[in-house]
């Protein structure tokens, strides 16, 4: 069933973007990241052009993560102060990044900033989440006792000490506002929520329990996510509502059916895969920057 | 319709003293008068549901004995409006017409007249990259800036464009592919142009058909443009050309609008007028299909 939609000026199958909505909102849910990782490139695979893919994922990603926010809260797995602190500094920082991606189009490299930001950040991420992951369900095929995944680092000595019961933590919050406001930085460059380094953030950087990750992340993807909307709305226009609605039709019932899977998973499994997944998506992209392109020349509208 | 034009074609003079239109004139063939004496009928007698909107036709000179001679070309188009509604897959429009003397090749082997028509819409900057390799990385190079560039451009006629006209004709007039005006400032490498021509081409956005238009009894031509699904908005310009012996002799402008309608075109007004508005709304409207996804969906 082919539907037009207004912003994109396309008409596109109703039902693929239904099953790339519940694919995307299914990740969502279950490893409490966005997706907007996913997302976007899937979209401008299809055919959308990528402003309209960048602002309308981000949406999507509002409702997705909203869905799968709520799952968790019931679970009782969202530390709202953490998650509080982390916004503060998030916000700070996406303004921040904002500014960068303005002087980087100005430049006229953002495509390849962005994708090379992508594949180191991703890459990294993917590959120390892969390694600590493996080598903890090893340890635990053993039989050894699971040590402690972080050593107390100094930042968690520093003033400002705050309790955060939920995640069984006595830390500054000095920490968690840096953590917040370089992925903060990030998101904004690259379009996305920021969950999948989020979550590998908090619980290698912060040390808190993978149970709890997941919920705060989506928490600050929510309204990360919901800024950059805003902002893509407001300065380019490029938010397609009727693309967005039939995402998320998709995206909030796989949130729901991931949140319950993921509950089911061990720490470790879940980080393994998660970093499995950022990896590939890594590979991919640096695949596209170091192959032949078919053709050598690109048009495209006068910026 | 056929019945229609054949009325048009007999009684030039009762439809210029009725409707006067605001599209281009036809240039009238110098030296060929019409071949019967249009007999006067009192415009009464026509019913108007008859007539089809007569296309370019002057302003009709006061003395009737100073009659303008039957046009050479005569040409409408299917729809003056496409409406893009929320179902919109593409479209096709028909551009038709009658022509004065037999069109396409005869039985007795006298080449009769050819008819070219050309689509395109307004002309917007473009700009053509090079990739170059970097340490391994393919990154974007030098490039050049187009300062008009039609959209959209297709070309098809009774005969391949390059039978039909020498290459003077086409570069005086900028018909065709290969003729089009593209001025560009930055790299002035005429790899930059090719480059452009054969990736509007790959998008299907430029074409210059092969096959001939339809022709029906060497006096009635069809042509059929296709639109696809994602077309621009905004207004197209049809031309028209008859084409006698290598030269132009008559040509006539049409255009067509394509415009969003419907639930389509206000959500795209209220994106572009009231942004924040469209912004905060798509917001809350994600974070509302959250909350009922994880009532509907509870799984608990």
């Amino acid at each position: 069933m082919q539907v037009y939609l207004p912003i994109a000026e396309m008409s596109v199958d109703a039902f693929l973007l239904l099953g790339i909505g519940f694919g995307v909102g299914w990740l969502s849910g279950m490893f409490g990241v966005g997706g907007g990782f996913l997302l976007t490139p899937l979209l401008i695979l299809i055919g959308i052009p990528a402003p309209v893919a960048v602002a309308s994922g981000a949406n999507q990603t509002v409702g997705a993560s909203v869905s799968g926010l709520i799952a968790q809260w019931r679970r009782g797995n969202v530390d709202l102060r953490m998650g509080g602190v982390l916004l503060v500094g998030g916000f700070a920082g996406s303004f921040l990044g904002v500014q960068v991606f303005a002087w980087l189009r100005r430049q006229g490299q953002v495509d390849l900033a962005v994708a090379i930001f992508y594949v180191v950040v991703l890459g990294s991420v993917g590959a120390l989440m892969v390694r600590e992951s493996v080598r903890a369900i090893l340890h635990r095929r053993k039989g050894k006792v699971g040590r402690r995944l972080h050593a107390h680092f100094w930042m968690h000595g520093l003033p400002f000490k705050m309790r955060f019961r939920k995640s069984r933590l006595y830390i500054s919050v000095i920490p968690p506002v840096l953590v917040g406001f370089g992925i903060g930085i990030l998101s904004a460059i690259m379009g996305v929520g920021g969950g999948f380094m989020l979550v590998p953030a908090m619980i290698y950087l912060l040390g808190m329990p993978t149970s709890v990750v997941i919920g705060t992340s989506l928490f600050q993807v929510v309204f990360v996510a919901a800024n950059v909307t805003l902002l893509q709305a407001v300065t380019t226009g490029s938010v397609d509502i009727v693309l967005t609605l039939l995402l998320l039709i998709g995206g909030v019932a796989g949130a729901q059916f991931g949140a319950a899977m993921g509950t089911r998973l061990r720490g470790e499994e879940t980080r393994a895969l998660l970093g499995a997944m950022v990896l590939a998506v890594a590979g991919s992209l640096l695949w596209g920057l170091l192959r032949t392109p078919e053709s050598l020349y690109v048009i495209g509208p006068l910026p | 319709m056929a019945a229609a034009l054949a009325l048009l074609l007999l009684l030039p003079g009762a439809l210029q003293a009725q409707v006067p239109l605001p599209q281009a004139p036809t240039i009238p063939l110098p030296g060929s008068g019409p071949l019967l004496p249009p007999p006067p009928v009192p415009p009464a007698v026509l019913p108007p549901a008859l007539l089809p909107a007569a296309p370019a036709l002057d302003a009709p000179p006061a003395d009737p004995t100073t009659r303008m001679a039957r046009p050479a070309l005569v040409a409408e188009l299917s729809q003056q409006t496409v409406d893009i509604t929320t179902g919109f897959t593409g479209t096709q429009l028909l551009v038709f017409g009658a022509t004065d003397r037999l069109l396409g090749p005869q039985p007795d082997g006298t080449p009769g007249d050819d008819v070219l028509v050309i689509a395109q819409n307004a002309p917007e900057p473009m700009i053509v990259r090079r990739k170059i390799e970097v340490l391994g990385f393919w990154i974007n190079g030098p490039s050049a800036r187009f300062r008009s560039v039609p959209g959209f451009y297709v070309v098809t006629g009774t005969r391949p464009l390059r039978d039909m006209l020498p290459d003077i004709e086409r570069s005086t007039k900028h018909l065709g592919l290969d003729k089009l005006p593209l001025a560009s400032t930055g790299v002035q490498d005429p790899g930059y142009r090719e480059a452009l021509l054969q990736l509007k081409q790959n998008a299907g956005q430029w074409r210059e058909q092969e096959t001939p238009m339809h022709i029906a009894g060497s006096r009635l031509f069809r042509a059929r443009l296709d639109l696809p699904a994602t077309v621009q908005t905004g207004d197209y310009q049809v031309q028209v050309l008859l084409v006698r012996q290598g030269r132009v002799l008559a040509r006539q402008e049409l255009g067509f609008r394509v415009e969003r309608v419907g639930a389509a075109a206000q959500i795209a007004e209220v994106a572009e007028q009231q942004p924040l508005v469209y912004g905060m709304f798509c917001v809350l409207l994600a974070a509302f299909a959250g909350w009922m996804g994880s009532v509907l969906f509870r799984r608990s």
